[in-house]
């Protein structure tokens, strides 16, 4: 299973492993520090701000405050509306937007794809161990049976 | 209501709601003002079910933002601000009696147009979460960015932190937001903050209470274009404010959501919106030490006017520069008392 992950990783051209992974994928693992991360430039930026049709300001009263971001010289698009205060959705979208920056100029090489896939492995050898452990308790649980009616039968 | 109208409102909700299966009929139903009614509930429905059928009545019922109104409330419900925050097996479990009956009672609420900030009575301004009550003004997003506008000028004119003993009055605080945020990020400010609604000084002092930022702030109810003013306060080094700002004529159509519940005082500015900007200038220049800075957050037509109004009528005051908000509208403006 991990070397048909590596073959998707190493196989293909980048745009595919964006859509194999979810972002924010690091930040949720809480272990972001010591990535190089990429450097944004705000003249390379697009923001937009969707609120729906309105006047905006005190006429109008909405929820919504997604940011989204586009990085004009990749075409990386991200959009965020993950908190509701438009100014951490606006920070959130950058982190988001330079961990997808990384992703594309590092490509093979990518700090964040090698962790990411790291935490994957990890996490598929924690499962193999749990669904053995299960079966070994299942296959002990079978014997006690067994016996129990290989017990009954004897009686009187 | 009669047998008859629940069946259709069963037919109607079978209608609308995908995939949706509800083994039992009608076990609560009420009555939001118009008439319009919560949907039948079955004892069994799970967080994520609850978002769909919630989702699915509000849109039946012309309420704006129908999805976003479900999950934001349903997502508090279950003690998170947003529904991502919420585990993924969390939200296929059913909810607990007291869920249920939490939601049913909120989304009831939202069916009346009142909006989400009010009915789940809080909202989120930058870094902080505000206690928000009805009339008191909501604060919008394009108020987040006068503040973050607000402390990189400060950063500017006084150095990364802002310099030593810095005071400042806020003028129409509402539920706290500007004055609390700015508190937040400037340990040695101080504000003093207005509001010529009780509930509004209320609420704003509550909010102070509950960040513990009591200390720093004072509050007072006063009018700025009545109350005869603040000869006990002292010169401060900026005055900061978002003003009603609306010209009356655009009161008329509004959303529902505000016209029915927020206090029109806090968004009515008059004949041309400046009513209540004019009196805050006025103050601004008896109130600032010399090259103390004004920020108001206005409407889209006012920037040109007040730069006119100002240079004939309040030599005292330097316009200084007009910034646009994330829908690139002009929405602030930044004045200057002259030396």
């Amino acid at each position: 299973m991990s070397s048909l992950l590596l073959r998707i990783l190493y196989g293909f051209s980048p745009p595919l492993h964006r859509q194999l992974f979810k972002w924010p994928f690091v930040l949720a693992a809480g272990k972001k520090d010591l990535i190089d991360l990429p450097v944004l430039n705000e003249e390379d930026l697009e923001e937009q701000f969707v609120r729906g049709s309105g006047p905006g300001g005190q006429a109008t009263n909405k929820t919504s405050n997604c940011v989204v971001l586009k990085h004009t010289p990749t075409g990386i698009v991200v959009k965020c509306h993950q908190t509701r205060s438009v100014t951490h959705n606006r920070k959130l979208a950058r982190d988001i937007l330079r961990e997808k920056l990384e992703v594309e100029y590092k490509g093979e090489e990518s700090e964040l794809l090698r962790r990411q896939n790291e935490s994957i492995q990890r996490k598929q050898v924690k499962r193999r161990k749990v669904n053995e452990n299960i079966e070994k308790k299942r296959r002990f649980k079978e014997t006690l049976n067994a016996e129990d009616f290989g017990f009954k039968s004897q009686e009187p | 209501m009669t047998s008859k109208t629940m069946w259709l409102l069963g037919r109607l909700m079978h209608r609308h709601r995908g995939g949706l299966k509800l083994s039992s009929f009608v076990r609560s139903a009420s009555c939001t003002a118009e008439g319009a009614v919560a949907p039948p509930v079955d004892s069994s429905v799970t967080a994520e079910q609850a978002v769909r059928l919630w989702a699915q009545h509000f849109t039946l019922h012309g309420i704006s933002e129908p999805l976003l109104s479900s999950q934001y409330i349903i997502a508090h419900v279950l003690g998170r601000k947003t529904l991502d925050g919420v585990d993924r097996r969390r939200l296929k479990d059913p909810l607990t009696d007291t869920e249920r009956v939490s939601v049913w009672k909120l989304c009831t609420k939202r069916l009346t147009s009142m909006p989400v900030q009010y009915v789940i009575q809080e909202w989120d301004f930058r870094d902080l979460t505000l206690k928000m009550k009805p009339p008191v003004f909501i604060p919008r997003p394009e108020t987040e960015e006068l503040v973050g506008l607000v402390l990189e000028d400060l950063r500017l004119i006084r150095g990364e932190s802002y310099g030593t003993d810095l005071r400042c009055l806020e003028v129409g605080c509402g539920s706290g937001a500007i004055s609390l945020s700015l508190l937040h990020s400037i340990p040695q400010l101080r504000v003093l903050a207005l509001d010529q609604s009780q509930a509004a000084v209320c609420l704003t002092r509550e909010n102070a209470n509950r960040l513990g930022l009591q200390d720093k702030l004072e509050v007072q109810h006063l009018d700025v274009m009545g109350d005869a003013l603040l000869s006990k306060c002292g010169p401060v080094h900026f005055l900061v404010s978002n003003p009603p700002y609306l010209l009356t004529q655009e009161m008329q159509s509004l959303q529902t959501e505000i016209l029915r519940f927020e206090d029109h005082a806090a968004l009515d500015g008059g004949l041309d919106g400046l009513s209540v900007i004019r009196s805050i200038l006025v103050l601004a220049s008896k109130l600032l030490k010399e090259r103390g800075r004004v920020y108001l957050e206005v409407a889209p037509c006012h920037p040109p006017v007040i730069r006119q109004m100002i240079e004939e009528t309040m030599p005292g005051l330097l316009y200084l520069e007009t910034r646009c908000d994330l829908t690139n509208r002009p929405r602030f403006c930044i004045l200057q008392r002259r030396a």
